[in-house]
């Protein structure tokens, strides 16, 4: 009897919760607007946000901001998880590789006709501009970019008597070699680290020297790594990479260990990679941590780096279209766009670009064919086996480009 | 009586070696809580942080909506368990004790439907949810939501775990616990909680800790910020772009792993040994 | 009450309350009722949806209109001629017997050693072992990064440091086969807790005195764990074992995120991270759907003689 209840009571309570969160639903009586931003905003730029929610809202009494923040590896799966729910959020952050895809799938809705609406339009990053438009339409608006530089340390390339940034890329192996002489008791020291098949550093050297990845001809994507300019810079790149990195990172990705990682444990001088790697290369080496963009193999000129970014986009299902335009002008204006350019990243526009290091790198910079399956190429890895092979000597530069190739033009020519 | 005393230390020997073995990688979480961001990093491994640090507690508390989501997931997953572990030993007393029509098809749809890989039914579920048939409710964004996808999720395996401890039970137990000769079902299960509260324990542990460290769907099906639960609020730590902070993060995987722990503490005693060994004697 | 007792037991194997004779009808119906509501309301229609969308060309296009194309079994069989599955089968099949071989064995052992120790010894393993469950994947699969790593893990400065041999920046992830042997220590050592803190509870349920009785007639250690406290645990081992192929066949965070993506190749796949890559990063839904259905008859095809040893253990009288 005793037992049966306390049963009934447990299941009771169960019940009572159960209900209880039920009917603490949101009773909407304001409009929501739905907004979805990666957490690097929460983490990085929470004013901004918070700017931009406060001007919407003023200015439309009666409405509200929902910002949820969403992580890199699960925002798609989520977002996918909505269209078929019928309930997408008005305004989604994307990373501009993840673009294309869902742009040729139809997913956003077209705001060419918009265009003006959105501060700062007319000069937009062409590299990131490029990334929101499919067949000639808009159907995103930039928010911000990142590109590549080299992170170094200034105590150690004083040490071997390097006066300045090296102008060409054959003057940068050849100050790495100094300071390798100087730096030789550290064990395990290397003057350069990059993780082998980092694809976004190795194929900056690809578009150095004039080469590609793929292109798009007679109705059909060709991969186009086994080009002569392509491979000129594969070589470079293996050259380089033999000459300045350690042999135990041939085939290691940039993700373990990070590369500032091993720059604060004192073993190595110099990396490549976002600006923002400076705030991770240890305390100790603070005073001592500096940037320069990485110099072309023509003297006097910068490498392309990759420039990453986001772009903010306007799903189709939305019902409440014109006020997620609006937010988002909102959000890109030229106060927050600076105030993004402040945390060191670098804005939307070329009119808003100062003289940092980390702006001038985008001014050189390459960006990967837009072809609705990317995407795919980068998530089986096609590039990065590709550079392990090189790295290790496995196939030649010449057979290992040509494999690749081969997997860019059957993955990105899928019906 | 030597012997004795040597044999015991000698287990307890093995018994510190393993402890040592099993808790280290739990040791290095917890010790980098506590180590400042050039240890964590440092070429050579620091074991013990000479100077500890509580940097990054207090980074990781300060966190949004760290209390909030604590709330949460002590609302979701207490609730999931209990339903499903009360639920679980209905089945499991039928499926155990009884003959009956249907049960093996039962049994075998019980793990039938823990072959199925979740990827594949996230966003059918998501859907559903989204709009309940016949209810008509939306659940995505409540924890009741989630709470009824932790149940199912958790209940086959309680289902079979259970029955096996109820198959357990040596019949002169069960015979002997029952001398007054019962009839009543309600006296039945009675009789048979005691006997089975070791499984029901170690059943519900897994339960809780399932429903704790899930992260697929309360990641999917809670979106707004304060109304998630604890692993959601985690990930924020490793899902930007930039660095992860490791010291926060650590620090943040310590508190949340400390209610789980004093569940277990309280519910752990219930698997004394010999527990059933005083009943045959009465 | 002492002597009622024994009177009971010296009964031959009547009972005083026949529990299949009352009203069999219904009780046990009532019983499952709960469960079988619950499940069938929450899982009935995604189940639906599932074997509905493996015979559907189902990808973002589609997903967006919320319109499938029916392809008959064209998934199926893309799948199934795709050599890529096949390797990756036999893969986890191979992962999945070492991973569960080493989770049971090393579980039970270390429940035997549970109830070997003393007291305050048994709350520590207990209390470590509880910590170790409850840490979450994504944790420990960091941790475990940290303690392998090429530039400064602690594996290679303890193994270097005790001259087992040269380990400096060696890199334990350099083959598919070391990357999954990473995975499958991973997988085991959070797995152990379950199954040590299980077999233990169902130990606890062997009558004490029939293993001093046959101690006293002289069994040996090995003995006494065959003839008593085997059969009282049986149930139980298949249900870890059953509960554990299922499991470790489908795994999914370890294997993914201990090797990570950039790493991820066809080589290194397991069938979930297969099914991830191959289908739901595509955005193919159907696909997915029909590599899930073909994981389904797998594991059931993997894990057929462990249930239907378990379904006869339930058949007793």
């Amino acid at each position: 009897m005793r037992y049966r209840v306390i049963a009934a009571v447990i299941a009771a309570l169960a019940l009572g919760v159960v209900v209880a969160t039920t009917a603490s639903a949101s009773t909407k009586t304001t409009h929501t607007l739905t907004v979805w931003l990666q957490v690097d905003a929460q983490n990085g730029w929470p004013s901004v946000v918070a700017a931009a929610n406060t001007a919407f809202e003023n200015a439309n009494s009666g409405w509200t901001v929902d910002v949820q923040y969403q992580t890199w590896g699960t925002h798609l799966q989520n977002f996918d998880a909505t269209i078929a729910g019928n309930d997408t959020p008005d305004v989604i952050e994307m990373g501009n590789t993840e673009m294309t895809k869902y742009m040729a799938a139809g997913a956003f809705a077209n705001i060419t006709a918009n265009k003006g609406q959105f501060p700062n339009s007319s000069h937009w990053l062409a590299g990131l501009a490029k990334s929101s438009m499919y067949q000639g339409k808009l159907y995103g608006v930039p928010y911000y970019a990142g590109s590549r530089l080299v992170t170094y340390r200034t105590d150690m390339f004083k040490k071997a008597g390097i006066k300045r940034s090296p102008r060409s890329l054959a003057a940068f192996k050849n100050d790495l070699a100094r300071v390798k002489t100087k730096e030789s008791r550290i064990k395990g020291f290397s003057p350069f680290y990059m993780a082998g098949t980092d694809w976004y550093s190795a194929l900056s050297f690809v578009y150095d020297y004039g080469g590609s990845i793929a292109a798009y001809r007679n109705g059909k994507w060709v991969g186009t790594l086994s080009s002569k300019k392509s491979i000129a810079g594969l070589t470079a790149y293996k050259q380089f990479f033999n000459a300045t990195s350690p042999k135990s990172a041939r085939t290691l990705n940039e993700a373990n260990p990070a590369p500032y990682t091993v720059f604060s444990q004192n073993r190595t001088s110099a990396i490549f990679g976002p600006g923002w790697f400076s705030c991770c290369t240890g305390a100790k080496y603070k005073s001592v941590t500096s940037q320069f963009v990485m110099p072309s193999h023509v003297a006097g000129k910068s490498m392309p780096g990759f420039l990453g970014g986001s772009d903010l986009a306007v799903p189709g299902q939305s019902s409440q279209q014109s006020q997620a335009r609006e937010w988002i002008a909102d959000f890109t204006n030229t106060t927050n766009e600076k105030a993004l350019q402040a945390v060191g990243n670098i804005p939307n526009a070329t009119n808003l670009l100062n003289n940092s290091v980390n702006d001038r790198a985008a001014q050189a910079s390459w960006f990967v064919p837009t072809a609705k399956y990317w995407v795919n190429v980068e998530n089986g890895n096609i590039l990065r086996t590709m550079l392990s092979q090189i790295l290790t000597g496995k196939l030649t530069v010449k057979q290992a480009a040509s494999t690749a190739d081969a997997n860019i033009a059957y993955t990105l020519n899928q019906p | 009586m030597g012997f004795r005393v040597t044999r015991k230390l000698g287990w307890n020997a093995i018994g510190l070696a393993v402890f040592a073995v099993m808790a280290f990688p739990v040791f290095w979480m917890i010790s980098t809580a506590f180590k400042s961001d050039d240890q964590i990093n440092s070429f050579t491994p620091t074991w013990f942080p000479l100077h500890p640090t509580l940097a990054h507690f207090s980074n990781a508390i300060h966190q949004p909506n760290f209390g909030a989501d604590v709330l949460n997931t002590l609302i979701v997953v207490p609730v999931a368990v209990v339903i499903a572990i009360v639920l679980a030993f209905l089945a499991a007393v039928a499926l155990a004790k009884y003959r009956f029509k249907g049960r093996k098809l039962f049994i075998v749809a019980m793990i039938g439907v823990q072959m199925i890989p979740g990827i594949g039914l996230i966003i059918p579920l998501y859907v559903m949810l989204a709009h309940v048939p016949v209810l008509g409710i939306d659940l995505v964004g409540q924890l009741s939501g989630v709470i009824v996808v932790y149940v199912s999720a958790v209940l086959p395996f309680s289902v079979w775990t259970l029955r096996g401890f109820l198959l357990g039970i040596p019949k002169e137990l069960e015979e002997a616990a029952m001398v007054d000769g019962s009839t009543r079902l309600g006296a039945f299960i009675r009789i048979l909680l005691p006997l089975v509260a070791p499984g029901l324990v170690a059943t519900s542990v897994f339960a809780f800790i399932t429903s704790w460290n899930e992260y697929i769907f309360a990641n999917l099906l809670l979106q707004r910020q304060g109304h998630q639960t604890i692993t959601v609020w985690l990930s924020y730590f490793f899902g930007s772009q930039k660095a992860t902070d490791w010291g926060a993060l650590m620090a943040a995987s310590t508190l949340i792993a400390i209610p789980v722990v004093i569940f277990f503490l309280l519910v752990q005693r219930r698997i004394a040994f010999g527990l059933t060994a005083g009943a045959v004697r009465g | 009450m002492g002597a009622a007792a024994e009177a009971v037991s010296k009964r031959p194997r009547q009972r005083p309350f026949n529990w299949r004779r009352t009203r069999r009808g219904t009780v046990p119906y009532l019983l499952i009722f709960p469960v079988v509501a619950t499940l069938a309301a929450i899982l009935g229609y995604p189940l639906y949806q599932l074997f509905r969308l493996a015979f559907e060309r189902y990808g973002l296009p589609e997903l967006i209109a919320h319109h499938g194309v029916y392809v008959g079994l064209a998934n199926f069989s893309s799948v199934l001629h795709d050599s890529i599955f096949w390797h990756t089968l036999l893969r986890t099949v191979v992962f999945t017997v070492a991973a569960v071989g080493l989770t049971i064995v090393l579980g039970t052992l270390m429940a035997l050693l549970l109830v070997r120790v003393s007291g305050w010894v048994r709350i520590l393993i207990t209390v470590s072992l509880v910590l170790v469950w409850a840490m979450p994947p994504v944790v420990a699969v960091q941790v475990w990064n940290w303690m392998t790593n090429v530039q400064n893990g602690v594996l290679n400065y303890i193994l270097t440091e005790l001259h087992i041999g040269d380990y400096f920046q060696h890199n334990w992830f350099e083959t598919p086969f070391s990357q999954l042997a990473m995975v499958t220590t991973l997988i085991v050592w959070g797995a152990l807790p379950f199954v040590a803190i299980t077999v233990y509870a169902a130990l606890s349920q062997v009558p004490h005195e029939l293993i001093e009785a046959a101690e006293i007639d002289g069994a040996r250690a090995w003995q006494v764990f065959k003839d008593v406290t085997l059969p009282v645990i049986q149930p139980v081992l298949l249900i870890l074992t059953s509960l554990s192929i299922l499991w470790d066949f489908g795994v999914f965070t370890q294997a993914y995120l201990l090797i990570g993506q950039a790493a991820i190749v066809p080589a290194n796949y397991v069938m979930s991270v297969y099914l991830w890559e191959e289908a739901y990063f595509k955005t193919d839904y159907g696909r997915g759907a029909a590599i899930s259905i073909l994981m389904l008859a797998s594991v059931a095809i993997l894990s057929v003689f462990y249930v239907r040893r378990m379904l006869r253990v339930g058949e007793v009288d």
